[in-house]
């Protein structure tokens, strides 16, 4: 027995970090006892009526009751139960309506108001997409919904990738239902339990544009916690300067970007190739996932793939999934962009390749699935 | 001494002991009390963040659900389908007192810690 008593209180001892979707559930219930008074007032009432009416009428429960709702709800049909028509039954119902009235309509409207409260609905609603996020897979969280991350939804919603909103300000709660976004969780993002609610563990990577270079550390900090791996989980960063920039791509962001040199670079490039304007705004473009008919792939090589040692015009892609090798990258990072049909492939390139992204897809998943199925 | 958990314990506790008088002798009013002391227990449970509060007030439902269309079956002329439905409704409010004492063990033993 002290043996069992010691077991059960090492069990319950053992506490362990609330979820998120937990707290919210415990909230929930906590607001659904509210309902506790006015129901069992309500409940009182009908009680005491029904049993009152049936001590008068003699045993009769559907009229004694049907006696009791008419009474308490103010419709006052008349006296429908044998009995109620006598002293004792009349003194009976004045006091079951003067007491029964004022219970009735006061129980009522709570259990209206609280039923019609913004917080139960919308804990509802939060529990329900929090349920639905831990069934993401392979996602992107932006933590932190400004104009930028705004731009940022609409483009992978384009894309149709999924992605998960991290917001603390309750303010920004009413942007993110104009702009439809899907998922989305109002709490802070550096905390732990938040980012596990956000479906880390199975997201491929994380946006983080907090507006502040502090808030960025603590969210890319607490993220790598949970995600070591810089090549399963990718984080990109807003920084201020290019030295916090540093300082992040150090401390866990795959890479950190300056909102305001990005811009410039870009609008640089515009006035660098003025003359050949449509192409570099087409590969500017599609570098930044605006053209959404053409896409570029890398594919990389990997050893015993049964691409190596072919030439570019024996697998013809071009005509087999409608696809061209633009480029091919060699492993000492040289780029070869005078790629023909004799061109042969070589173990650990990456193979640059233009096209359709329906088609690239295609492309993608035909070889990777031929290398797997070689290399068993 | 919890004086919530008293008023709780007294309805389930309530619950069963009328539940078992009226099946041993059917009589309306002792249906009536049965079902009303159910509802009670049934609220009293709504909103418990208890370790077991589901399975309790899933218990308590069941035994509702077994309970009103006793208590209809009953004054319609039916009373032998009532009392099997009453019974039905023991076993749920057997589980619910298991339940309870199961409870107040675990609670027990952290309130010790």
């Amino acid at each position: 027995m002290p043996k069992l008593k010691a077991r059960i209180r090492r069990k319950l001892k053992k506490k362990r970090e609330p979820r998120l979707i937990e707290i919210y559930e415990t909230r929930f219930i906590e607001t659904l006892k509210e309902f506790r008074i006015p129901l069992m007032m309500l409940h009182t009432a009908i009680t005491v009526g029904t049993i009152g009416y049936m001590i008068i009428s003699g045993g009769d429960f559907i009229n004694s009751f049907y006696m009791t709702v008419i009474t308490i709800g103010t419709i006052g049909y008349g006296e429908v139960v044998g009995g109620s028509d006598t002293l004792i039954g009349r003194i009976f119902t004045s006091f079951l309506a003067l007491m029964g009235i004022g219970v009735f309509t006061t129980s009522v409207t709570v259990i209206v108001r609280i039923f019609f409260k913004e917080d139960i609905i919308n804990l509802y609603r939060a529990i329900k997409m929090l349920r639905e996020i831990e069934n993401l897979e392979g996602h992107y969280i932006i933590c932190g919904y400004d104009k930028t991350s705004a731009w940022l939804a609409s483009t992978l919603k384009k894309r149709k990738i999924e992605f998960v909103v991290v917001e603390s300000n309750p303010q920004a709660l009413k942007y993110l239902q104009e702009h439809n976004i899907k998922y989305f969780i109002t709490e802070e993002p550096y905390k732990r339990s938040v980012l596990l609610s956000a479906g880390i563990k199975n997201a491929r990577g994380m946006i983080v544009n907090l507006g502040e270079d502090t808030k960025n550390i603590a969210v890319i900090v607490t993220a790598r916690l949970i995600k070591p791996s810089r090549e399963d989980f990718y984080i990109y960063s807003f920084a201020s300067t290019d030295g916090t920039a540093e300082k992040l791509e150090e401390l866990g962001a795959n890479k950190a970007f300056i909102p305001s040199k990005l811009l410039a670079t870009r609008v640089a490039a515009y006035i660098f190739h003025t003359g050949s304007a449509f192409i570099s705004d087409l590969f500017d473009r599609i570098a930044f996932g605006e053209e959404t008919d053409i896409d570029i792939l890398e594919l990389h090589v990997e050893p015993g793939s049964p691409l190596i040692g072919k030439k570019l015009k024996d697998i013809d892609l071009r005509r087999a999934l409608k696809v061209t090798i633009i480029a091919i990258r060699k492993p000492d990072g040289y780029l070869d962009v005078t790629v023909s049909g004799e061109t042969v492939i070589e173990e650990e390139d990456t193979l640059i390749i233009f096209g359709q992204p329906r088609n690239l897809k295609k492309a993608q998943k035909i070889l990777l699935e031929e290398t797997y199925r070689i290399l068993g | 001494m919890r004086y919530k958990k008293i008023v709780t314990d007294f309805f389930i506790l309530m619950a069963l002991t009328t539940n078992i008088s009226f099946i041993t002798s059917p009589n309306p009013y002792e249906l009536v009390i049965t079902v009303a002391t159910n509802l009670a227990a049934t609220i009293l449970k709504i909103g418990e963040g208890r370790v077991l509060s589901t399975e309790m007030l899933a218990s308590s439902l069941v035994a509702d659900l077994h309970l009103i269309p006793a208590l209809f079956l009953f004054f319609s002329g039916d009373p032998k389908e009532a009392i099997g439905l009453a019974q039905g409704a023991l076993a749920a409010n057997i589980i619910s007192v298991i339940i309870s004492i199961i409870e107040t063990i675990l609670s027990a033993f952290t309130e010790e810690e």
